[in-house]
């Protein structure tokens, strides 16, 4: 479920894009608000994966680098909701923009291209099967390795262990490491005698 | 003052019980845990309520938290609506999940497991039985210790009297039983190969999904209204 928060002064925008967002498949509104004060004190226990803001909100002196007030979000998708005339500089800090008069169609292609950015880390579509390093991680983890150990055993990066196992998640829909290893006895890349 | 209805864009007090059902169908788990029985022909929410004793604004505060993601009540709201009540609310539902929705889901194993091979049945049955086992502890901990605690603090503060815990530090961990429980459907859904006509596997993952929501609405409400009252109550006996 990809989380969405909004910060848009107008009430009427506010609910009526959560409205439209409820047809946009695997996303979920998880918070609104119409001032920056609230959306600051929330952010942190929100998780979002993407936030439609207003630039406005923003003092025209802090809008040109308004992406710096979410460092400790690095991971956070910014969509632009533009109501009226911004400086293309300040938009380009943003990985998308809703305008106005879009219709629903293009408000959620808009969602759908940053949600694919969000997905993939990579360049690899999401419908790849696991690459034969993923395998080879996965298997480890099955095999109750930690992320350390993984990275001594295939002589990698305990970093490209993450991304690896960030894959393996987005790949497969599955999180904990019980079902990854049932997933593993399933797909035959490991028997079950040799889980600890 | 507006009642907390009067600003629900979704349910009005006077919009009949059957139209606010067939149009939030998820809300029809919310009923029976209330004690609110089927059969109500075109009774309106308000009435119902009044007939069956549960307050209007408790049932309000459910339904926006089923129909509204991003619904985060404010103290105000929270106020107006009696805190054991929810608490009771919240009970009933773990009663509701064990009592009826695991029972339910666990009916369709046996057809499900029986032409699977075994070794890959045994693992299904493993994984699910490991994870009823975390859901169990999970339900017991919030009501041997996080409930009781909530009853102790509301009590104190009709009272005013007696030392105060500061707990709020409770760390709800519903995240994990939705995960797993989506991790069991992928399984499921994606990687354990069925036949063509395998309506018992359907029906199967049609209810973990119905399961998983109203899994994700009841963290919700421990999230959204129950940690943030707790905190609340205990700013208050600061003073």
């Amino acid at each position: 479920m990809i989380k969405i928060a909004i910060a848009e002064p107008s009430q009427m925008l506010r609910n009526g894009l959560a409205d439209l967002l409820r047809d946009v498949p695997d996303t979920e509104v998880v918070f609104s608000t119409d001032n920056l004060n609230a959306l600051f004190s929330r952010m942190p226990a929100l998780h979002a994966d993407i936030l439609i803001i207003n630039p406005l909100l923003f003092e025209y002196s802090h809008r040109a680098t308004l992406r710096a007030e979410f460092d400790n979000h690095p991971e956070l998708r910014l969509i632009a909701l533009v109501t009226s005339y911004l400086e293309s500089q300040h938009l380009r800090q943003f990985s998308g923009i809703i305008e106005l008069n879009d219709d629903l169609q293009r408000v959620k292609s808009t969602i759908n291209q940053v949600v694919n950015t969000l997905q993939s880390d990579g360049d690899e579509p999401d419908t790849d099967p696991l690459s034969d390093r993923e395998k080879e991680v996965l298997i480890c983890l099955s095999k109750g390795l930690k992320n350390n150990e993984i990275a001594d055993t295939l002589n990698i990066s305990v970093h490209t262990v993450i991304t690896h196992r960030k894959n393996i998640v987005r790949k497969t829909g599955i999180k904990s490491v019980a079902a990854l290893t049932v997933y593993a006895i399933l797909n035959n890349l490991i028997e079950e005698k040799d889980i600890i | 003052m507006d009642s907390a209805m009067n600003t629900n864009p979704y349910l009005s007090p006077k919009m009949k019980m059957a139209d606010a059902i067939n149009q939030y169908h998820s809300l029809l788990t919310v009923l029976p845990r209330l004690g609110i029985p089927l059969g109500f022909g075109e009774k309106s929410i308000e009435q119902l309520c009044t007939e069956q004793h549960v307050s209007l604004p408790l049932f309000t505060l459910i339904s926006r938290v089923y129909i509204q993601t991003d619904y985060y009540p404010s103290i105000e709201e929270l106020r107006q609506c009696p805190m054991n009540d929810i608490l009771q609310y919240l009970q009933q539902s773990h009663q509701d999940y064990l009592e009826n929705k695991f029972p339910h889901i666990e009916q369709h194993f046996n057809a499900l497991l029986e032409p699977m091979d075994k070794k890959y049945s045994t693992l299904i049955v493993n994984f699910y039985k490991e994870f009823k086992k975390e859901v169990v502890k999970h339900f017991q901990y919030e009501e041997k210790v996080v409930f009781p605690y909530m009853r102790q603090i509301l009590s104190e503060n009709e009272t005013d009297n007696g030392e105060h815990h500061h707990k709020s530090a409770f760390q709800q961990q519903h995240d994990d039983i939705e995960d797993t429980l989506n991790d069991l459907t992928n399984l499921l859904l994606k990687y354990i190969p069925a036949e063509v006509s395998s309506s018992e596997r359907v029906d199967m993952l049609l209810d973990m999904y119905a399961l998983s929501n109203d899994i994700g609405k009841h963290a919700m409400m421990e999230d959204r209204i129950l940690l943030p009252y707790i905190q609340y109550l205990e700013s208050q006996s600061h003073d």
